[in-house]
């Protein structure tokens, strides 16, 4: 009898840990998920007490970032780019206070369109360079389009970012690292890019030491098939050596920059990010950003690191590919399970990457912010963060959808908690609910009189085993206002 | 040992049966969770810096939900100290004892949360 004791604790163990070798990915986009129609309801979204929403345009095909002009007229990109190699064309549309919206300029294939500003009459937009390489554009009322900055490196996972106005009439954007972790390998083969850009990888902002790891890995590119070896900031199949020096430049991976609204000088602001995706200034005129974090997939997979906010200190290096969340990789906290620990790649750190101001839920994606003005709307001095929810289990295994929702900081002292969510018993889409909520929220972006709070959602992305598929035409912007 | 298998039978059970309602608490879906204690209030900053990672407000995400298990305080500083699974421990160079006192007093206020239609 006494034998039948002793699994007992064991079993509660398991119990308490939850099986997570055990258990199947979960995440909000695998599954049944509804893929013909896309009802919207805002019944179906939960806000505080004394919140409405309203839709205000529906499909939209892979909708980024709104806008506003000087009347307050209301403008969205739509990325043409998408997970999943879908290559369509880049929009910015005028939204009409019914609903329809009308073409302002169309954008070459070299998407996504990550962001749009207006600033001094004319839109600046973030053109991703999945093809061509990043831009920074300048659009006028009339859609003509010229470009302020070229030849990004952002061909890779991660695109150019943004743009936003700071207090010093500058735009602020970011640039998102070419690989996972610094290392290219099988999964850059399967998100299609290194087969265009089969020499492509991670710069550094400025000089780094290498400590010469190197990772083996196969896959048919043409002209690097079988084995190859591959070490960090260089390109497939090439291996480092301890004590080598990669030179740095600008533009770089991984960073946030800095150019005036005319073009000219790039300058660097901040680097050592993965991809950091939203930017905003607080009312102080303080900039935080959004980071998308590590993803278990590649050469070197890190596990269990969380998406951050960060607040951005010049010339201060952030920790990518070392750090994640000011914690260094110099254990097994980052091992992911069946997998071996990363190791740091660089010899020497450039300094103490600082702690992020809040952690966000791992695979979230939490992307697009902005910082609440206005008494009308409430939460004054607080950034809504829109998640555009986890791409399990291609990233990495989660045991319940992450993201879906927009959350608000306290970035005084880091508390994360959910503004608009949809109902039900758990997190999830609205095609995995079969409600007409929310999908992916990927922006949220304030009107200017400080009232409404916009919330741009990308749409319907199924999460299959061939990756990614988008579907056309699901993006929604709603609008919340306190009633 | 037969009060550890009562006890261990228990707990089985509960956790079996806890996995039924829904993890949500507070906003948008509930009533706000009160931080009027400072404990809690102090418990709510060290859990966003150590665990809402995982557990984004007490739900599942990366790792189980934690809301809607219930885990004795004993248990809860075993398993934060400890970890058990995937989930690392949490020493006391990490956490100390004084923000574990704080984190405790936070997750078991999340779990009694007023589940009231916001």
């Amino acid at each position: 009898m006494k034998n039948i004791y002793r699994p007992l604790p064991l079993l509660l163990l398991l119990l308490l840990s939850g099986c997570f070798h055990l258990l199947p990915s979960d995440g909000g986009g695998q599954g049944d998920i509804r893929t013909d129609i896309r009802p919207t309801d805002p019944g179906d979204i939960a806000l505080p007490e004394g919140y409405k929403a309203e839709v205000v345009a529906t499909g939209l095909t892979f909708p980024t970032g709104v806008a506003f002009d000087a009347q307050g007229q209301l403008y969205v990109v739509e990325s043409g780019y998408s997970y999943g190699e879908v290559f369509l064309e880049p929009k910015l549309l005028r939204v009409e206070p019914n609903g329809t919206v009308a073409t302002v300029a169309t954008g070459q294939r070299n998407g996504p369109w990550t962001g749009v500003t207006f600033h001094n009459g004319n839109f600046f937009v973030g053109e991703g360079g999945e093809l061509e390489g990043g831009k920074i554009l300048r659009i006028s009322p009339e859609g003509s389009i010229t470009p302020l900055v070229e030849n990004l490196p952002t061909m890779g996972d991660h695109h150019t970012n943004g743009p936003v106005i700071g207090p010093d009439g500058n735009l602020y954007f970011g640039l998102g690292t070419a690989t996972n972790s610094a290392v290219v390998g099988p999964d850059n083969y399967d998100y299609g890019w290194l087969k265009r850009f089969p020499d492509f990888h991670d710069i550094p902002c400025r000089d780094i030491v290498l400590k010469g790891l190197n990772y083996t890995s196969t896959i048919p590119l043409e002209s690097k098939s079988g084995v190859q070896t591959t070490g960090a900031y260089v390109p497939y199949g090439t291996p480092t050596r301890e004590g080598e020096v990669i030179k740095g430049s600008i533009p770089c991976s991984g960073a946030v920059m800095r150019i005036t609204p005319e073009g000219g000088q790039l300058e660097l602001v901040a680097w050592g990010f993965r991809n950091p995706y939203g930017l905003a200034f607080a009312p102080n005129g303080q900039l935080y950003i959004s980071e998308n974090s590590f993803d278990v997939r590649g050469s070197r997979p890190i596990w269990g690191t969380a998406d951050y906010l960060w607040k951005v200190q010049p010339d201060t290096w952030y920790g990518w590919p070392d750090f994640a969340g000011g914690l260094a990789m110099n254990g097994d906290r980052f091992e992911a399970p069946d997998k071996k620990a990363p190791q740091v790649l660089l010899a020497q750190h450039p300094n103490q990457p600082p702690k992020p101001t809040a952690d966000l839920g791992v695979h979230s994606s939490s992307n697009g912010l902005d910082f609440s003005r206005s008494n009308a709307f409430g939460y004054q001095g607080e950034v809504f963060v829109a998640q555009f929810g986890d791409m399990a289990p291609e990233v990495g295994k989660v045991l319940a959808p992450v993201g879906y929702k927009v959350v608000r900081v306290n970035v005084e002292n880091g508390v994360v908690t959910d503004f608009a969510a949809n109902k039900g018993k758990k997190v999830a889409p609205a095609s995995k609910l079969k409600t007409g909520g929310l999908e992916r929220p990927v922006s949220v972006k304030f009107s200017p009189d400080g009232q409404s709070m916009y919330i741009v959602d990308f749409g319907v992305v199924k999460m299959t085993e061939k990756g990614a598929e988008p579907q056309v035409k699901t993006g929604v912007i709603w609008k919340i206002t306190k009633s | 040992m037969k009060r550890l298998f009562i006890l261990s039978a228990t707990l089985f059970l509960l956790l079996s049966l806890s996995y039924c309602g829904t993890a949500r608490r507070g906003v948008p879906m509930f009533a706000p969770l009160s931080t009027e204690n400072p404990a809690v209030a102090q418990g709510e900053v060290v859990y966003m810096e150590y665990c809402q990672k995982c557990h984004p407000g007490g739900t599942a995400g990366l790792a189980p939900a934690i809301n809607n298990k219930p885990l004795p305080g004993f248990l809860m500083r075993f398993q934060i100290r400890n970890g058990v699974g995937i989930m690392p421990a949490f020493k006391e160079n990490v956490i100390s004892d004084g923000e574990l006192d704080d984190l405790v007093a936070y997750l078991k206020a999340l779990k009694k949360a007023k589940r009231e239609e916001g």
